[in-house]
């Protein structure tokens, strides 16, 4: 009965599927930004899903035949001290920030929905835990946060990913919670609360698929962010260990060597630029294209 | 304003707690406990009970908890497990060292970025976008950079290929040219990015500024630009700027542990890497707890000059 009634509510969640649909109907993928940050990750991606069948050697695979040595055709990024092929350990070393990426945004999106829209729908002291907690969290700066996160749950894979996350998800429940807050005195809510929807309708019918857009661009930032922090610790030593390659452990081994091989260092940290910076425009772009208020 | 400080300080005070009781308990989730953990596979058995009883394991947990916090208060911030060092010793060398090179980044970038993102937006507001066009680009190029990437093509660049700076060395404070050619690279990586940051801020606040009327009627007075440009644009678009300055701090702190450890400098940062490679939880729980109080001394500082700038703000 309530569903037969609620329906008829204007369906808050209209404009935001007409939204995501736009793109695709008038081929807005080609959108200005979104097309720079397509050209970017595209190739990367592409590169990194079939390195195994490149020319190349395996990523730890040694060559003592070819030690340092420039880089050249057969070695496009050169070699490394024990002859292993950086371009070759670089794309696995995406392949691994690409799903430090993924799996930080989807954690930090799908945590700080739940409990940003619980603060701010019922407020009171559900809220104020959740939000003393949040700011403790909010008192560390983020890398900081996950080295001491890191420190205590050890290196390797799953803690990075974890740690990260953790330090992500107050700011995506402040996100979540200030938006539910604009929403939740909305008179389309008045409306659904007329006819008797339950607080779980109107939460997951009427309120979190209006904060989906923001949320969805504060994700793809926090993937780039998690690509940057995830080097940083596997920089430091605490990430991702050798030898198992990472971009930020390649360019810590090759440190050593600055002088006599530079591209070591250098060239996977170009890598990590290029991935970031499409990243970016990807959030951007898929703002934009969410909000036409952004448009210029 | 004295309300209002007070306010603001006894929310402090009750982060403070907060960040305390939180990495006092999260270091103790450790499986095992920290003992083991130190030990690895070393010790056992007998050996194993004394380093607890040593780091006061074997105690109930509440009691350690208070314990922790009494000697906190009394200014007590134990010993390293390992080499059994007042870790207060270690931080009264250390902590100089990461506050200079924080504080000479912050001065660095503002000054800048302030002039740069004034002359953006005063371009911008003249019809002229090309300056802005080439700022907002650099801007996020240079704010994705991994720090730790930009520190080794500058090192590369700048003191191994032309020798300008030592890329190591001791920090002798005796000899003040020496020590700024030695944090001059790590001070330039960390501001790049806060450059970036606020010369954006500086831009938007600006061209806010700019359109509003009192600087149309100042203008219609037949001041000249730079007059209005400095007199009131600017100092009204101060308010934003400082506040910026101030949240900014917390990643310059991240900034400052990489910058440390390329650089190799003695500084809070590269305690920190020690500490968590010889598993010193002592140290590290220590010093996670001196960033996170230097981080929100900064805040609450903020907050009071944005209250002591705004003169619209009624106490």
């Amino acid at each position: 009965m309530a569903d037969l009634s609620l329906s008829s509510v204007p369906a808050a969640s209209a404009s935001f599927r007409e939204a995501l649909g736009a793109p695709f109907r008038s081929g807005a993928l080609f959108h200005g930004k979104v097309r720079i940050a397509l050209l970017l990750l595209v190739p990367i991606l592409l590169l990194t899903v079939f390195a195994p069948l490149l020319p190349i050697q395996k990523p730890l695979e040694t060559n003592l035949r070819a030690m340092m040595e420039l880089p050249s055709i057969q070695h496009p990024f050169g070699t490394d001290k024990m002859g292993r092929d950086i371009l070759s350990r670089t794309l696995a070393g995406v392949q691994i920030s690409m799903l430090v990426g993924a799996s930080v945004a989807a954690i930090a999106l799908v945590s700080g929905m739940v409990l940003g829209t619980l603060a701010g729908f019922y407020g009171g002291k559900v809220d104020r835990v959740i939000m003393t907690i949040v700011d403790i969290f909010l008192a560390f700066p983020s890398l900081l946060l996950a080295i001491g996160l890191v420190s205590v749950m050890g290196t390797g894979l799953i803690p990075v990913i974890l740690a990260i996350s953790l330090a992500d998800v107050p700011r995506f429940i402040r996100l979540q919670r200030s938006q539910v807050l604009s929403l939740r005195s909305r008179a389309f809510i008045d409306a659904a609360r007329t006819v008797d929807a339950s607080q779980f309708w109107l939460m997951s019918r009427h309120i979190v698929p209006n904060t989906l857009a923001p949320m969805l661009v504060a994700a793809s930032i926090a993937a780039a962010n998690a690509i940057l922090i995830e080097a940083s610790l596997s920089f430091l030593g605490l990430g991702i260990m050798p030898p198992s390659p990472s971009l930020g452990n390649i360019v810590r081994d090759g440190q050593m060597y600055l002088e006599q091989a530079w591209w070591i260092s250098t060239l996977p940290g170009v890598v990590i630029l290029l991935i970031t910076i499409g990243l970016h425009f990807l959030s951007d772009g898929v703002r934009e294209l969410l909000d036409p208020r952004a448009r210029r | 304003m004295t309300e209002y400080a007070a306010k603001k300080f006894l929310q402090m005070l009750v982060t403070v707690l907060g960040i305390v009781t939180l990495v006092f308990f999260t270091l103790r989730l450790i499986p095992g406990d920290a003992a083991s953990a130190m030990a690895g596979d070393t010790l056992s058995g007998e050996a194993l009970e004394r380093l607890r009883e040593q780091l006061g394991l074997d105690a109930p947990l509440p009691l350690q908890y208070f314990g922790y916090l009494g000697d906190l208060l009394r200014g007590d911030l134990g010993e390293t497990i390992t080499t059994r060092i007042p870790i207060a010793e270690l931080l009264f060398r250390a902590l100089p060292i990461t506050l200079s090179i924080a504080l000479a980044t912050i001065v660095l970038a503002v000054l800048i970025s302030i002039p740069l993102g004034t002359l953006a937006a005063f371009m911008v507001h003249k019809g002229r976008r090309w300056l802005d066009n080439a700022l907002t680009g650099a801007a996020m190029v240079i704010d994705l950079m991994p720090p730790f990437w930009t520190a080794l093509v500058l090192l590369l660049v700048f003191s191994l290929g032309l020798g300008w700076f030592p890329a190591s060395g001791q920090l002798n404070w005796n000899d003040p040219s020496s020590i700024m050619l030695r944090l001059a690279l790590p001070v330039i990586v960390l501001s790049l990015s806060q450059v970036a940051t606020l010369a954006r801020i500086t831009r938007t606040a600006v061209l806010d500024v700019l359109n509003e009327d009192y600087v149309r009627t100042a203008r219609s007075l037949g001041w000249s630009e730079l007059r209005v440009l400095f007199r009131h644009a600017l100092k009204n678009a101060a308010l934003p700027i400082a506040t910026v300055v101030g949240l900014s701090f917390g990643n310059l702190l991240g900034g400052t542990v990489i910058v440390e450890f390329i650089f190799t400098i003695p500084g809070v940062g590269n305690l920190l890497i020690t500490g968590i490679n010889s598993r010193d939880y002592q140290l590290v729980q220590t010093l996670i707890v001196v960033y996170a109080l230097v981080f929100v001394l900064i805040n609450f500082t903020t907050d009071l000059v944005y209250r002591a700038l705004d003169p619209r703000v009624q106490f």
